[in-house]
């Protein structure tokens, strides 16, 4: 708003210092600076007002100023109001042919800029949120997995050593602070994603076969943190684990119509149509709308062989080359 | 069977879904208690069941979290055919259950002290009648999670075939429902698909706190009316959100959108 005229703070003299001015000077200064604030009020009023409604106050104020005159003139002599009034109405009738549309486009552009960075940060917050109580790690993978190195150090010293490589890369890009500041690409998820299921492929041993067939060119795609990764651990725990005979999962990527769609595909118990949604996949759904607003989308389709199909579309976006290298 | 409590070694059965935690726990047990029997391990709780049924063993140390059926499920099955230990990685609600109950439970990774010690506790059980424990059972499935079971289960999803492919779209996406033809249109803000289910069955499965039905031909969701207006002959029009769609609210229905 204030982008050509004085801050309408008003006395704002005394804020700037300087040598004390004398107190009638002081009292000018301010008097001057009403005015200036008043008419900058008035003016973007007249701006925005409608023509109706401005027709409409100024016969209202020249009836009104008409009245108050011969009401306050003991007839001795007629007062010089609605003359002065007229004279005003004129001049804002000017005023506004003249420079209102300028003025009606800035005061709209301004507030229409305010709204949109109110949404922006609503929008930043909320995403921000979400992807906080996305990114948790379950603590029962955490504390399965380490029972199973435990028992692995005692009988199998070289797996567990590999299990263990394999649970610190997870926590390494699964772990919010250690995610901080950078564009997530679908190359981070899917390493993500292998270093969980490399782990629950040893602790589910035969029950689970996993398939990785992301093309390399699409690594460096940006794609959310940790939506991914929900996806599989839907599809184990609600596909795979309950089967007893567990099955295969498979991870898919391909761009069609510059939408990057990536697939999670699993053999294994599918949906129930009376199935509570699940936390996670609302949450991915509700930051989808968040980061992309209606250009992305997750759909859950049953293939003709059975299982359960997740798959999650985003508008295809390569990270630009980073400028510093230590922020990749 | 009650016989085989006092005479002989005492035997064991082992359910965990993760052979290596199966292994943990047999490890560990041969060390605090070298006579104890491993009978048998079972990967889930149906077969853990099956064995106790052909093994008959004196103690059943079974998984909380476990395919198909789990650890508490399987436990109220067992309704007192053997002493029942849970193994649990982690789950704060079932700990702090054990602990008022008269229910052993270990952690997962087992420490050999706590196994002693359950070792220590099961030897003394040993001599009386295991305890069916109905009670504690109940009130663990529930903290659980398990009673919520017995509440009525509305469709969540509905399944859209979509060429070869059968689209699952969750109802909490759908904006309306709407007749046509043979046909009911699933309309959500990106997408429309055709279903075969007929409004009236839809209507009894949908939960109807989420959907009202508002016409013979049309429910829509609660949450996604806009507004309501009148058209000029008077009749109830929906607005519905994220939609330029207009829908029709019929006479029967017109009681929903009464004024406040």
């Amino acid at each position: 708003m204030n982008t050509d005229r004085p801050n309408p703070g008003g006395g704002s003299t005394a804020a700037r210092g300087g040598p004390p001015r004398s107190a009638s000077q002081g009292t000018l200064r301010e008097v001057w600076d009403g005015i200036v604030v008043v008419w900058w009020r008035f003016f973007d009023w007249l701006a925005v007002v409608s023509w109706k409604k401005l027709l409409l106050v100024s016969l209202l104020g020249l009836i009104l100023t008409a009245m108050l005159s011969s009401v306050g003139s003991s007839g001795h002599r007629v007062s010089e109001a609605p003359k002065w009034f007229f004279l005003l109405i004129v001049t804002s009738v000017i005023i506004k042919v003249v420079a209102g549309g300028k003025r009606r486009a800035e005061v709209t552009a301004n507030e229409a800029t305010k709204q949109a960075e109110t949404e922006q940060l609503e929008r930043t917050v909320l995403e921000a949120r979400m992807e906080a109580l996305q990114a948790q790690i379950e603590p029962h993978f955490l504390f399965n997995t380490l029972a199973s190195i435990d028992q692995l150090i005692q009988t199998d010293p070289p797996r567990a050593s590999k299990m263990q490589q394999s649970l610190i890369r997870y926590l390494r890009s699964a772990m919010p602070q250690m995610r901080e500041g950078r564009r997530p690409t679908l190359g981070q998820q899917v390493n993500l994603c292998s270093a969980f299921l490399e782990i629950m492929a040893v602790r589910m041993e035969g029950r689970l076969q996993t398939v990785m067939s992301v093309p390399e060119g699409l690594k460096s795609a940006v794609f959310p943190s940790m939506m991914l990764q929900t996806l599989v651990e839907n599809a184990i725990k609600h596909g795979l684990e309950p089967q007893p005979e567990g099955g295969k999962l498979e991870i898919s990527a391909e761009v069609a119509d510059g939408q990057l769609a990536v697939h999670v595909l699993d053999t294994g118990v599918g949906f129930m149509p009376t199935a509570e949604a699940g936390v996670g996949l609302a949450n991915v759904r509700e930051r989808l709308q968040a980061l992309y607003k209606g250009r992305a989308e997750l759909i859950i389709t049953v293939p003709p062989a059975g299982g359960t199909c997740a798959t999650i579309k985003v508008p295809y976006e390569i990270v630009p080359a980073p400028a510093d290298p230590t922020t990749v | 069977m009650a016989a085989s409590f006092a005479s002989a070694a005492p035997s064991a059965v082992v359910a965990d879904d993760e052979r290596l935690m199966r292994e943990q726990i047999i490890d560990r047990l041969k060390e605090a208690w070298p006579e104890l029997l491993i009978v048998g391990e079972a990967s889930n709780g149906r077969e853990a069941i099956a064995m106790v049924q052909s093994l008959h063993p004196d103690i059943v140390f079974l998984d909380i979290s476990m395919p198909g059926m789990d650890g508490i499920e399987t436990a109220r099955a067992l309704a007192g055919r053997a002493h029942v230990v849970f193994v649990t990685a982690h789950d704060q609600y079932a700990i702090s259950a054990f602990e008022h109950g008269a229910i052993d439970y270990l952690l997962k990774p087992a420490e050999p002290e706590r196994v002693a010690l359950t070792c220590q506790r099961l030897r003394e059980r040993l001599k009386q009648a295991p305890d069916p424990m109905s009670e504690v059972l109940e009130q663990l499935s529930q903290r659980l999670g398990a009673g919520d079971l017995k509440r009525r289960e509305y469709m969540r999803w509905v399944q859209a075939s979509v060429g070869a492919n059968i689209r699952m779209i969750p109802t909490s996406e759908i904006l309306f429902f709407r007749a046509e033809d043979k046909y009911t249109l699933v309309k959500t803000r990106t997408f429309e698909a055709l279903i075969r289910k007929p409004i009236k069955e839809l209507i009894e499965e949908l939960d109807p706190d989420e959907f009202w039905q508002i016409h013979r031909s049309t429910v829509v969701r609660v949450d996604a009316v806009e507004q309501v207006s009148r058209d000029f002959r008077g009749h109830q029009i929906v607005h519905v959100r994220g939609s330029d769609e207009k829908l029709e609210v019929s006479r029967t229905f017109n009681h929903l959108f009464k004024q406040m």
